[in-house]
């Protein structure tokens, strides 16, 4: 055992104990549906149906307020006020998801190896310092909760209900995965690589979780290994010392503490892969509203989608014959090509100024000047293309697993 | 890894309990824990080209939150906190007996949850009183959750 691994042995029976002791609280006495001593205040996601209050928290390490979705393991949402600021979004408040309650509290920079293993010439073990060695690459991209906006399903689906927050941009700095494959050599006949991490399943026989991409995909020179994140080192819940990127694609590829890369002779048929983040393989992943029995394919990559974000779901304005409106937008796979914005829930539409292109997979900032119909309730509405000529689509889709949310967003706000 | 079987858990409770009140307080509370780099030498760093990279030691929140009382929160609490909050079960939409039975069994079955088969009802019956309770519920609207809907049917998560 090395020294990494005695601490993060050390670090997890601690947390074990602690779960524990928590738990021998549990018949004492009933407390509040939610944590207080770590909140301050509700915010509302406005989920169809209720159950759509969530308190916000700046309890946790590396992160501003943040709307807490679970603590244990974190699911921390970005509130959308932070995406009108800047399209690029802060590290301290930039979302946070994890599967597994076994999260390293610990990283030793100098212990930490990535292995490069499987269908290779030669299995090595690399220090960050090689690591930082290899040629850098710098790329602003998207990372998207594949249930971002779960909560907005109607019917409503189980999982975390996030709302529209599970997502956030940033200029990841690091180095292309086909280098560092390079370094072990893929042998010929490969067909996926396979992402392992630091964290794991608090139970044995749990499925560890890994994802897989196709061994094209891995090696297409945008796939990358990241160690910087806006310009300094991830923030531990993001993924410190290192996380996958991939572009344009769901976040559930962007594995954090990335530790572990086999390459694979055959497609990766482990439960993560095989199972989870399926999505049915229809067009726009849309089923009627309680199929069960349809084909999946795994879940892969982003459409475009866009909010407008200078205003709040519900906020009350002075009433004036035009207003300015803004917002953000994401191509998904690709570039956004233009944005429209109706401020009559989609009878009118008018066009937005894009602001700077930071690449193809960041977000993109949108502003208009558009007149206002009323007074009254007013439904503003964006609606994003893409470089692919693909548009938001007015209706939303279903699927059970409340992925690829994508429809043009209504936010209501009223004017007086 | 070895998993927490009930027995064991059972083992632990009491004198765990009285150590967990003496360290928490009252429930609800967050009591931080000691900084471990306070005590400890100046945290590592690689700089490399410009990039520093800086050894990081944090401390996660602890969850104390309990499921609210009701018929067989004593059976949720036991079973249900361990691998993840209860606010993952709280923050639900309306869901079905049927609904919750495929997410308590997927828990057991997929996700190794030591859970006993006997419990299962309990458990299953505890989350669709609580979810009924919710504000909402039962709407006979377009908002309801769809009915049937397992929740792994896509595998699930994210």
């Amino acid at each position: 055992m090395d020294r990494l691994d005695a601490e993060l042995a050390a670090e997890t029976s601690r947390r074990r104990f602690l779960q524990n002791a928590a738990l021998g609280g549990a018949a004492i006495a009933a407390a509040p549906a939610l944590a207080q001593g770590i909140t301050q205040g509700l915010t509302d996601l406005h989920l169809p149906g209720g159950n759509a209050q969530r308190p916000m928290t700046s309890a946790f390490p590396g992160k501003g307020s943040m709307i807490l979705q679970r603590v244990h393991p974190p699911l921390l949402e970005t509130p959308m006020d932070v995406f009108d600021r800047d399209v690029f979004t802060p590290n301290d408040q930039f979302f946070v998801r994890w599967h597994w309650a076994d999260i390293p509290t610990s990283i030793d920079v100098d212990a930490f190896r990535l292995t490069i293993r499987g269908h290779v010439n030669k299995p090595i073990a690399i220090s960050l310092e090689q690591l930082m060695r290899l040629p850098r690459v710098e790329m602003a991209a998207v990372n998207q909760c594949s249930g971002n906006s779960r909560g907005l399903f109607q019917p409503r689906v189980p999982g975390a209900q996030w709302g529209n927050g599970a997502m956030g941009n940033a200029k990841w700095l690091g180095v292309r995965l086909r280098d560092v494959l390079d370094l072990a050599g893929v042998k010929a006949g490969a067909v996926q690589v396979r992402f392992g991490a630091l964290d794991q399943p608090v139970v044995a026989g749990a499925p560890d979780f890994e994802k897989a991409l196709d061994i094209d995909h891995a090696r297409d020179g945008e796939v990358m290994i990241a160690f910087g994140m806006n310009g300094t080192q991830l923030p531990l819940l993001n993924g410190f010392p290192i996380r996958l990127i991939v572009p344009g694609w769901y976040s559930t590829y962007w594995v954090k503490m990335l530790n572990d890369i086999e390459v694979l002779p055959g497609p990766d048929d482990e439960y993560w892969m095989a199972k989870a983040y399926k999505i049915p393989a229809t067009p726009g992943a849309n089923v009627k509203p309680g199929a069960k029995d349809f084909p999946t394919v795994p879940i892969n990559r982003m459409i475009p989608r866009s909010w407008v974000t200078s205003l709040g779901e519900g906020q009350r304005i002075a009433h004036e014959a035009s207003i300015p409106l803004g917002g953000i937008a994401m191509g998904g796979d690709c570039g956004v090509a233009r944005v429209d914005v109706s401020t009559d829930g989609g009878r009118h539409w008018f066009a937005t100024k894009l602001g700077p292109d930071h690449g193809k997979y960041s977000f993109r900032r949108w502003d208009a000047q558009v007149p206002l119909p009323g007074p009254g309730k007013t439904s503003l509405m964006s609606r994003c293309w893409n470089t692919a000529g693909v548009a938001q689509p007015m209706a939303p889709i279903w699927n059970p697993g409340g992925f690829m949310r994508g429809n043009i967003e209504t936010t209501t706000i009223v004017t007086a | 890894m070895k998993a927490p079987t009930p027995g064991m858990l059972a083992v632990g409770l009491l004198g765990v309990t009285v150590f967990t009140l003496m360290m928490v307080g009252p429930p609800g509370s967050y009591t931080p824990l000691p900084e471990p780099q306070s005590t400890g030498p100046t945290p590592s760093s690689i700089s490399v080209n410009g990039f520093t990279m800086t050894s990081d030691t944090v401390d996660l929140p602890i969850d104390e939150q309990q499921y609210p009382d009701g018929p067989h929160a004593d059976v949720i609490n036991a079973n249900c906190t361990s691998c993840h909050s209860a606010s993952m079960a709280m923050t639900q939409p309306v869901l079905s007996a049927d609904q919750w039975k495929a997410t308590v069994t997927k828990m057991k079955d997929v996700y190794k949850a030591p859970v006993a088969d006997k419990d299962i009802p309990a458990i299953v019956d505890y989350l669709t009183a609580m979810s009924a309770a919710q504000d909402g519920a039962p709407t006979g609207k377009a908002q309801d959750t769809a009915p049937g809907t397992a929740p792994d049917a896509s595998g699930g998560t994210g």
